[in-house]
């Protein structure tokens, strides 16, 4: 008697919500098994192209981080990284698609190179004027697509995308003109045609610790992460970004106009890229010289790294890294024979792999409700006969 | 068993659905009989739509079964439950504006397309039906009440025995309302269907059903014949409490006008020698394209006064809405607050000034879903829950809970994001927004459109009390009913410009009727 009062009772308990953790923890498997699976599926590319993927792997692994100063050359590309995501962060909570990031990226570090070439004065002090004015450069670039949005309704997207290529001819021209940047120096080390070398009192500081060196530009960007974090969600500032983003009509009507707001949000967009070309340059990239292909990319992965982080700051730190690490990883390929490309390829997987994990819980979801209501149907013919 | 059951095409049986902490349905049983409507009566997030999207496979229950003519069975999609013979008729359209009726009939098939045949069909249904829609009219040329007879075209094209409807009068005429329950008749005494009519509607329930299940907060209340039913006890057993009758006659969408309300009408207040609170002078403005959207409206509202503007729909409230919201730059034309003039256009200045406005259509500029129920309801107040710059955590969930408390707001937790609301619920966020910031002047646009009658009287109420403490309403409907339930004058909008005002004591129907058609002569305005 008591056990049939009691059993109904279990049945109803059943379906419950399954703990926070457990749900976590699935996460946590799904994530992993995705990764590994593009894992598995570059090794196989790279087994196919006639290569030991076991060697491939144990490259990347060293060349990211296990090799000697290795990791510390991660933690140096994954500042500029960093930097251009949070300025994408920035940009999308506020409802714009900056994607310029490449060209204002260069306009920064332009900014440095003339503050460190041209300009006379004791070294931190010309420094940090130098950080302040490639942020200055990289937001007004990014201003320009703004004046351009909300004087003449051009959209930022393609405003942004096409100011990146004016950006390397403007870059072109700097370092091949005697007046402006061009290193005239007789004594150079290379024929090639860059800006002068920064000199040495403006170089960003070094941190050292294990047989590693990063400039402590990657200090500079982690605490900005934690600042962008803080100001989306518990300020005033980033309150009305986040409003303008969700509904501009809302926006317009509690006192945010979209120009004077989105036109400082995308300035902060641009300003971040700025910061990372100056970072870049001032910590060393390309020899302390600007050149024409200073940017190396940075500008798009970055954008990638914020796409992958969903738009959320924190987590762009750790994506940061990551992708930091292909890049540095990728540098001790060439030993073991493959093609650089390679690399490339892997990179991309991931980024695919990142992105299933939700894809798959929605399905696994659904399943589940099904099978409860299979379940129950079948419980209940049993019942029946 | 299945056979003693065999009078019942569908039941239903513990049906139960869960979104995040809101439970939608509680253990609901529904029983459709061949050859009846049978009406699901119940307000805004009572858990009727959650129920009828189970039963179309849009949704799928946590726990319950389905029993269809007698075998249990489950469905997952809507093409599974089209297999069974149900179909459903949404209470938003899914028609493609571009395409032609027949196009949108045959959207959603599989196989080869056969535009001969599809027509043919289109044809077949709609005469066999009385529905008089032309196959080859492009659905944006459609008024409401056609786009649902296309609506209904699709879904009887699978002859469904099992038809359910979502509030399928929530944007049509009374008319029109009223040949949608003719053709629903027709179709269940000729051909036998079962049809499931999901209304808040008390007036239509009560004329079109044979059999009513009343839901609240997810469970079934009450099950009544409707010959043994009156609109005040079904009133009461949806809301769960008496309900004033002025408030039922406001929810009334056919605006049978209560005398009663009209005779105790408070004395017409004079506001001679006392200036206006919102004054509006020659307001003109045209769209980009050219059309006139205000054409020198003007009018004033008194402080404690609800002035009534009414009007067929698409005659300048939405501008006139809009331009108070700052969302709009008049051409020419004043509005000036208290006796200052308020530039338009300008980003918050109708804020500043202290109009408040509750838009037409809550997502267009009302509220932010993806946000929280928090910030949805600080946002108009950033100044006075932020210290420096830095919101304060505490201030605004110490705020937020005595709006949500002090509005009656059901939401299970400040930080819910809006959108897990119901309807009702996040108009009275809406609500509590224009409010909270003290404003001198509340514009309020449709403001009880779509709700249920517990919703509709709880914002009269507070219109009127916002007057009653000396606010100047503004209060814009299609809805005579309302109209001569809360203004104390009222307007007549035609065409951008304001045509014709009387006082609550001169309300007359016939002439309120010529002026909204835009007949001043025969109203004899001057």
């Amino acid at each position: 008697m008591t056990d049939l009062a009691t059993e109904p009772a279990e049945i109803e308990a059943a379906p419950a919500e399954p703990s926070r953790w457990r749900t976590g923890l699935e996460w946590a498997v799904l994530y992993v098994l995705s990764i590994a699976g593009a894992l598995v599926i570059s090794a196989g590319l790279v087994a196919v192209t006639g290569n030991s993927w076991q060697k491939v792997f144990g490259a990347l692994l060293d060349g990211a981080f296990l090799a000697e100063g290795r990791w510390g050359n991660t933690l140096t590309v994954a500042a500029p990284l960093l930097l251009v995501a949070l300025g994408m962060v920035v940009g999308v909570k506020a409802g714009l698609f900056n994607i310029g990031q490449e060209g204002q990226l260069l306009m920064g570090a332009m900014a440095m190179a003339f503050v460190g070439t041209k300009l006379a004065g004791p070294g931190p002090v010309l420094l940090v004027l130098g950080l302040v004015m490639g942020v200055v450069a990289g937001g007004a670039y990014a201003g320009i697509a703004g004046v351009m949005k909300y004087r003449r309704n051009v959209p930022e997207v393609i405003s942004t995308l096409l100011l990146v290529f004016i950006a390397y001819q403007i870059v072109g021209y700097a370092i091949t003109t005697d007046w402006f940047l061009r290193d005239t120096d007789p004594d150079r080390p290379s024929r090639a045609v860059t800006s002068a070398i920064m000199p040495e009192g403006i170089r960003l500081p070094v941190i050292r610790m294990f047989g590693n060196e990063f400039p402590i530009g990657f200090v500079i960007a982690v605490i900005l992460a934690f600042v962008v974090a803080f100001v989306l969600v518990r300020t005033v500032w980033g309150f009305r970004f986040r409003l303008l983003g969700s509904n501009p009509k809302v926006a317009q009507k509690m006192g945010i106009a979209a120009n004077r707001t989105g036109g400082m949000a995308l300035f902060i967009s641009g300003g971040f890229a700025g910061l990372a070309g100056a970072i870049m340059l001032a910590g060393g990239s390309s020899g302390f010289r600007l050149t024409t292909g200073f940017a190396t990319n940075i500008g798009w992965q970055g954008l990638l790294v914020a796409l992958v982080a969903g738009s959320n700051a924190l987590a762009s730190i750790v994506v940061a890294i990551l992708f930091a690490a292909l890049r540095t990883g990728s540098g001790f390929l060439a030993s073991t024979g493959v093609d650089r490309k390679i690399v490339d390829v892997v990179q991309a997987l991931l980024v695919l792999a990142l992105l299933i994990p939700p894809a798959v819980m929605f399905v696994r979801r659904r399943r589940k409700a099904l099978a409860m209501a299979d379940e129950e149907i079948d419980l209940a013919n049993e019942e029946e006969r | 068993m299945a056979e003693a059951n065999s009078e019942f095409v569908l039941e239903l049986h513990g049906m139960t659905k869960r979104y995040g902490e809101v439970l939608a349905c509680d253990n609901v049983d529904l029983k459709l009989r061949r050859g009846e409507i049978h009406g699901i009566l119940g307000e805004n997030g009572a858990g009727k739509s959650t129920l009828m999207r189970m039963v179309i496979g849009l949704a799928l229950p946590d726990a319950g079964t389905m029993v269809l003519d007698g075998k249990r069975c489950r469905i997952v999609d809507p093409t599974q439950a089209a297999e069974h013979g149900i179909g459903m008729v949404h209470q938003h359209y899914s028609l493609v504006d571009a395409l032609t009726v027949w196009e949108n009939v045959e959207l959603g098939e599989h196989g080869k397309l056969d535009p001969g045949a599809t027509r043919e069909r289109v044809v077949e249904i709609t005469e066999r039906y009385g529905l008089d829609v032309d196959p080859d009219a492009t659905v944006r040329d459609l008024t409401a009440g056609m786009r649902q007879r296309v609506e209904i075209v699709k879904c009887l094209r699978h002859e469904p025995r099992i038809i359910i409807l979502d509030e399928p009068t929530a944007v049509l005429t009374p008319s029109e309302s009223q040949y949608l329950f003719e053709v629903l008749v027709q179709g269940v005494r000729r051909e036998g269907w079962a049809v499931a009519l999901v209304s808040h509607k008390l007036d239509e329930v009560l004329q079109a059903t044979d059999r009513i299940t009343i839901m609240r907060d997810g469970h079934v209340v009450e099950r009544v014949l409707t010959d043994d039913a009156d609109a005040a006890s079904l009133a009461r057993a949806m809301v769960g409490r008496p309900v004033t009758l002025r408030a039922a006659a406001a929810a009334a969408a056919i605006g049978a006008i209560s005398e009663e309300a009209i005779a105790t009408s408070s004395a017409e207040d004079s506001h001679e020698g006392e200036p206006p609170v919102l004054e509006i002078t020659g307001a003109s403005v045209k769209a980009a394209d050219g059309a006139v959207l205000l054409d020198g409206l003007s009018l004033d509202v008194y402080a404690g006064e609800i002035v009534g503007v009414a009007g067929v729909e698409g005659n300048g409230q939405a501008p006139l809405t809009r331009t108070l919201s700052s969302l709009i730059t008049l051409d020419s034309g004043t509005i000036a607050v208290n006796g200052a003039e308020v530039r338009s256009g300008r980003a918050g200045a109708m804020l500043r000034a202290g109009i408040a406005v509750i838009p037409a259509d809550r997502h267009d500029s009302g509220c932010v879903p993806q946000m929280t129920v928090a910030e949805n309801l600080v946002m108009s107040t950033l100044g006075e829950v932020s210290v420096r710059g830095v919101l304060q955590g505490d201030e605004i969930s110490e705020r937020a809970q005595g709006l949500i408390d002090e509005f009656e707001i059901h939401a299970p937790s400040p930080d819910t994001p809006l959108a897990q609301l119901s309807g009702g619920n996040q108009q009275r966020v809406v609500l509590a927004n224009a409010l909270s910031c003290g404003p001198k002047v509340l514009v309020a646009t449709q403001p009880t459109r779509g709700l249920d009658v517990g919703a509709i009287e709880y914002i009269s109420g507070r219109l009127r009390e916002a007057a009653d403490e000396g606010i100047a309403v503004l209060l814009m409907s299609t809805d005579l009913g309302e109209i001569a339930a809360l203004a104390d004058r009222i307007l007549v909008i035609y065409r951008g410009a304001i045509i014709g005002e009387m006082a609550r004591s001169e309300f007359d129907v016939e002439r309120i009727g010529l002026l909204i058609g835009g007949s001043t002569a025969e109203a004899g305005v001057t």
